[in-house]
């Protein structure tokens, strides 16, 4: 078998030239791999040795490999707020960046004193702020800067840890030194990224891996743990650390969950979380359990939306004041971001002699503060060869200013200028072969007990134009794993299988009640949208005959269960049941496509869609995928409404089978069950109401009907082998426990899971859904069905009637009653007072 | 002067309210015209949590937390202060506003440092371009500092309306400006962004005025309010405090609070609740003159 191969593979095969070609690197800027001899440099060698034995081939191949796992382990960036839109896989190079044991140690001690000085700072800002009464720091840097938050002041972390977790975005420039472009403690990202380029590439090139003597990333992640124990005081038992997140639709996400998982720090979102008496709970099932150390990937100003009066979604009202009371530790305490102001750099070599009194060892990319008179001349004077751009807060400004120099004199203190960037190169790998692609490496420093510590490695992030690199725009930027060679053999150690004992928090089956919530909903959905598939189903069958739709005699009943559900109109005074067929069929249109007024297939498949995204992490791999298949149904309904129906029917039932099958029977699993079994409960209470007054004038259709919307007919068929009969086909479908579509069967598993969950008080049937339970079970248990018949006498039917209403009323009942003890969800609303005053 | 104050802040909700946040900045502070006598809060219920700290800005804050359902809350701060005169230097003696402003930008002596804070834009008061031009009117090169700060309140005083329906917590300077209405607070927001703009230092004081009543009308109980003004800072003399809403220098009617870059650093009662449904806030303020 022969590869496809591009035009630039075959031909640096035909000349048989080295894969890399050195030269591709333009002159001013550092070559990562060779030297300006353009002869590789001694620590890339053998690594390139040995991609030159595995050929473009292979390296193509490894690059798609790679692809895969990615996309499988769902390492995906969305670029969009729509949650439905598609997520962007974030392009892996198979190439990874080399940095050899002399550089590094250089890069970690320049690292690890920021990482210091930069503390400094903030226990100063926060505490006496000597340097701003000193003018060491200038005023505008603290009170002129919104990332200075005037609610943290005098808050002492615990441990007085004021930097646990820091990153920066460092270069190499021109004479091969490395300089700092940005820093970032607010909430740095990217670790989770670096974390999955290792995995992905140890098992892509696990050889190649293994014979290079690469620092691995674990021990890092030990040291962050540790630290956060050690100064959080926390008990080595079962500490309470959770990691925060905004959730599913923040666009790293997919990093939020992997940390989570590899750090063993239950994943929750702000509304997961609650203050009470100065302290943080976590809001489970079973009450609230305390936490004492959040690592949040949230930024400052959406932490606190009470204190610091944002209307926000995100954030947990009360956690300053949690924070002043010193009970919780946070990873990095609130009003950390002082960190990311994009001018504290150009004061850093000064404060560094003031505070550390030593030089600073890594220098800053090269940039001009206008808030002091040289850096505003400067700028000034050299407005045409500079990027300019916000001084006190992240963001580019706009494009094409039309005078930078006024607006600067409008407040200079707000603008700074930097040099044009110039980083340094990496031969890089992607399907059309070699190229040299600019490097910018993200580095990250964590607390440790003592001082801090780098992790030896890093995501590279390349792209072939340096606009492109710290632009937001990572859809065209690609990433690189960073492999720190050490001089000595390094120890092994495993990444996957975590490095703490899985605590008490993992294995207990207790969930928090917003996903309980959502998977209770996720299952409502999807047997709403399969019940209505079903009944569509049947009425296109029926109507897609030679028949007029007035002929058909069950047509009535089903469009009387449409009507129902909401579905279509009803008729007009005086108008036909069935209504002519043009009519008929726009109805049906809406039915299976509007996107609003009501529900049809399409809005349903949204909700199953959107109840499936927040609950993401909680579902397995082959389960996503068929949401995705969903999601790419949902826009193909132009064909054939039956075959779109059969296909949408065949994806819903694999879904629930693999969500079913892949969830182990605990309480998130108990929810979604009992969603699907509230929601078939009463779908099939309506669908008997609606049969009963019809099956007097039309027995046989309608019952036939019955079995067949209840996918009940073979059951039937099997068991009594005979005609259409009311009270076999009754207590087929309502009493038989045996029968998974009958209502009997639905309020059996409903007890059943009632019994499952957790509960504070020990007596049973003391909560009143489980009373409410078994009496929808006892009465469906006793229901006297057998001397019904057709023509059954009218008090018989009353009864019925009235049994069919109560179970209805019962089963709102129960789920406000479920909603109420275990997933209340209120709405939070703040409130201020207006000032009028008086004009006297 | 001595008075007695009564504040009084209730809700009631139509569902009950399962947690209740609030922070409060109803303590009187200590000024050099103003001694608090007496402080002495209630709340109802009674909350579970209540702690009490001094914030950046020196004001004292009461945090607390109601954390069981509840259909009512009410918070009552009463308070006892006395208050003198408020001295201020000659109007037009005081130096040159760009002197000042210069001396606020470019050097950072010890004794300006209480000021710096109160220099620059804030989540409440933006500095635009169309404040800096309002400003201007009244700072004429080589105005003096004072002088054009006075300027600044009378013009504010007779080209804006009292509205109350004008504004809500909200509203922008540029919005102010642009409808010409507001309330106090939005006079106080107009006039520290003006000063801001020109590089001075001004804060906002929260706090309460003695109402006068119509002559031969009784004064009602509980028909004062809330009021908030402007503090503008005089190098080598500290904090002037003026009044935009009544076109005066504070003086003895005045009962400050607390002061802050904005309403949002003071608000007097502010909070979170979850649930509770539809909110109805009632707000009862009462300047009574103590005769011992």
């Amino acid at each position: 078998m022969t590869e496809p191969e591009s035009p630039i593979i075959a031909q640096l095969n035909a000349e048989k030239t080295s894969l890399f070609p050195a030269v591709a690197s333009p002159s001013d800027s550092y070559n990562e791999a060779f030297s300006a001899s353009g002869k590789p440099r001694e620590h890339w060698q053998s690594l390139l040795n040995a991609l030159e034995k595995k050929g473009a081939s292979s390296l193509t191949r490894a690059y798609e490999r790679a692809g895969h796992m990615r996309h499988d382990d769902g390492a995906t960036i969305n670029p969009f707020d729509d949650p439905l839109q598609r997520s962007t896989a974030w392009d892996l190079d198979p190439v990874p960046l080399l940095i050899d044991a002399a550089e590094w140690s250089q890069v970690e001690a320049g690292l690890t004193q920021r990482a210091h000085l930069l503390e400094k700072i903030l226990a100063d800002v926060y505490g006496e702020q000597q340097l701003v009464k000193s003018g060491s720091l200038p005023v505008e840097l603290v009170f002129a800067n919104p990332n200075f938050i005037y609610s943290c002041h005098n808050i002492r972390p615990p441990g007085n840890r004021f930097l646990s977790f820091y990153a920066a975005d460092i270069y190499r420039s021109g004479d091969g030194r490395f300089r700092v472009l940005r820093d970032y403690a607010a909430s740095p990202g990217g670790l989770g990224y670096a974390l999955e380029n290792r995995i992905v590439m140890s098992r892509v090139f696990s050889e190649l891996y293994h014979t290079t003597q690469t620092l691995r990333l674990a021990p890092f992640f030990m040291s962050f743990h540790r630290a956060l124990m050690k100064h959080a005081s926390l008990g080595q038992e079962n500490p309470g650390i959770v990691l925060l997140s905004p959730g599913p639709d923040s666009h790293i996400y997919f990093e939020h969950a992997l940390l989570s998982r590899y750090l063993g720090y239950p994943l929750v979102e702000s509304q997961d979380l609650t203050v009470r008496n100065g302290r943080v709970f976590l809001k489970k099932l079973a009450g609230l359990e305390p936490v004492e150390a959040i690592f949040r990937h949230l930024p400052d100003l959406s932490c606190d939306p009470f204190t610091l009066r944002r209307e926000t979604t995100n954030g947990v009202a009360g956690l300053i004041q949690v924070c002043r009371e010193n009970n919780i530790a946070i990873v990095n305490p609130i009003g950390s971001g002082i960190v990311d102001t994009p001018a504290l750099s150009t004061v850093l070599p000064s404060l560094c002699n003031t505070l550390l009194n030593q030089p600073l060892l890594l220098e800053n990319h090269p940039t001009w503060w206008c808030g002091n008179p040289e850096g505003y001349n400067h700028v000034m004077n050299n407005l045409k060869n500079l990027t300019l751009g916000h001084a006190l807060e992240h963001g580019s400004l706009e494009d094409n200013l039309t005078d930078p120099a006024n607006l600067i004199r409008s407040a200079p203190h707000k603008y700074m200028a930097s040099a044009p960037l110039r980083p340094g190169t990496a031969p890089c790998w992607n399907q059309y072969g070699a190229q040299s692609c600019y490097t910018l490496l993200r580095v990250f420093v964590c607390a440790t007990e003592k001082g801090f510590t780098v992790m030896p490695g890093g995501l590279a992030v390349t792209a072939t134009e340096t606009g492109t690199l710290t632009k937001n725009s990572p859809e065209q930027q690609r990433s690189k794993d960073v492999w720190v060679l050490s001089e000595r053999p390094v120890e092994p150690f495993s990444l996957l299988e975590g490095f703490h004992s899985i605590d008490e928090f993992k294995r207990s089956s207790d969930l928090p009640s917003r996903v309980a919530d959502h998977l209770l909903w996720l299952g409502r959905y999807l047997e709403r949208t399969e019940g209505l598939v079903r009944l569509l189903r049947l009425v296109f069958r029926k109507i897609s005959g030679e028949d007029r739709p007035q002929d058909i005699p069950e047509l009535g009943f089903l469009l009387k269960l449409l009507r129902a559900r909401n579905i279509i109109p009803s008729p007009a005074k005086n108008a036909p049941e069935i209504p002519l067929f043009h009519e008929l069929s726009n109805h049906l249109n809406n039915a299976l496509s509007r996107k609003s007024g009501g529900d049809s297939v399409i809005t349903l498949l949204r909700s199953v869609q959107n109840g499936a995204h927040k609950v993401r992490d909680h579902l397995s791999l082959d389960s996503s995928r068929i949401i995705n298949h969903l999601e790419e149904l949902a826009h193909s309904f132009a064909i054939d409404p039956l075959e779109f129906l059969d296909e949408i029917l065949f994806a819903l039932s694999s879904f629930s089978g693999l969500a079913m099958e892949s969830m182990t029977r605990s309480l998130g699993w108990r929810f979604m069950d009992m969603g699907r079994r509230v929601e078939r409960a009463i779908n099939q209470t309506r669908l008997i109401s609606v049969a009963l007054p019809l099956v007097n004038t039309e027995p046989r259709n309608t019952l036939e009907a019955l079995l067949e919307i209840s996918d009940s007919t073979m059951t039937y068929r099997a068991r009594y082998r005979s005609a259409f009969q009311l009270a076999p086909v009754l207590d087929l479908l309502l009493a038989d426990e045996s029968n998974p579509k009958s209502l009997a069967f639905q309020l059996n598993q409903i007890t059943e899971h009632i019994e499952h969950l957790p509960r504070q008080r020990e007596r049973r049937f003391a909560y009143q859904e489980e009373r409410i339970a078994l009496q929808m079970l006892t009465a469906v248990r006793l229901l006297e069905l057998h001397d019904l018949h057709d023509g059954m006498e009218s008090s018989r039917n009353e009864e019925l009637a009235a049994f069919l209403v109560s179970i209805s009323n019962d089963l709102k009942e129960f789920s406000q009653h479920i909603t109420g003890h275990y997933l209340t969800r209120i709405q939070t609303t703040p409130h201020f007072a207006m000032i009028p005053g008086d004009r006297t | 002067m001595k008075y007695a104050i009564t504040h009084t802040t209730a809700y009631s909700y139509s569902e009950p309210a399962s947690l209740s946040q609030n922070e409060l900045f109803l303590s009187p502070r200590a000024t050099q015209h103003q001694s608090m006598i007496q402080h002495d809060l209630s709340i109802l219920p009674e909350p579970q949590y209540r702690h009490r700290r001094r914030d950046f800005f020196g004001n004292t804050v009461d945090v607390f937390m109601v954390q069981h359902p509840h259909n009512k809350l009410a918070v009552t701060s009463k308070s006892i202060v006395q208050t003198s005169h408020q001295a201020i230097p000659d109007p037009y003696t005081t130096p040159p506003w760009e002197e000042m402003a210069k001396r606020l930008t470019s050097s950072c002596q010890q004794t300006d440092f209480e000021a710096f804070q109160f220099l620059f834009a804030s989540p409440l008061i933006t500095v635009s371009s169309q404040a800096a031009s309002y400003a201007k009117t009244s700072f004429a090169p080589g105005t003096p500092l004072l002088a054009g700060a006075l300027n600044l309140m009378e013009r504010i005083f007779t080209e804006f309306s009292y509205d109350k329906t004008a504004s809500t917590v909200d509203t922008t300077v540029d919005q102010v400006i642009a409808n010409r209405r507001g309330v106090c607070q939005d006079f106080a927001h107009l006039a520290i962004s003006c000063l801001r703009s020109l590089g001075l230092a001004a804060r906002y004081v929260s706090g309460y005025l003695e109402t006068i009543p119509a002559p031969g009308k009784q004064k009602l109980v509980g028909s004062d309010a809330s009021h908030a003004w402007v503090s503008i800072f005089v190098p080598d003399f500290g904090w002037v405090d003026f009044d935009p809403t009544n076109n005066m220098v504070v003086g003895e009617s005045h009962i400050t609070l607390a002061w802050g870059r904005d309403y949002g650093d003071v608000a007097p009662v502010k909070g979170v609740v979850m649930g509770g449904g539809n909110h109805r806030l009632t707000v009862n303020v009462d300047v009574a003159v103590k005769n011992d």
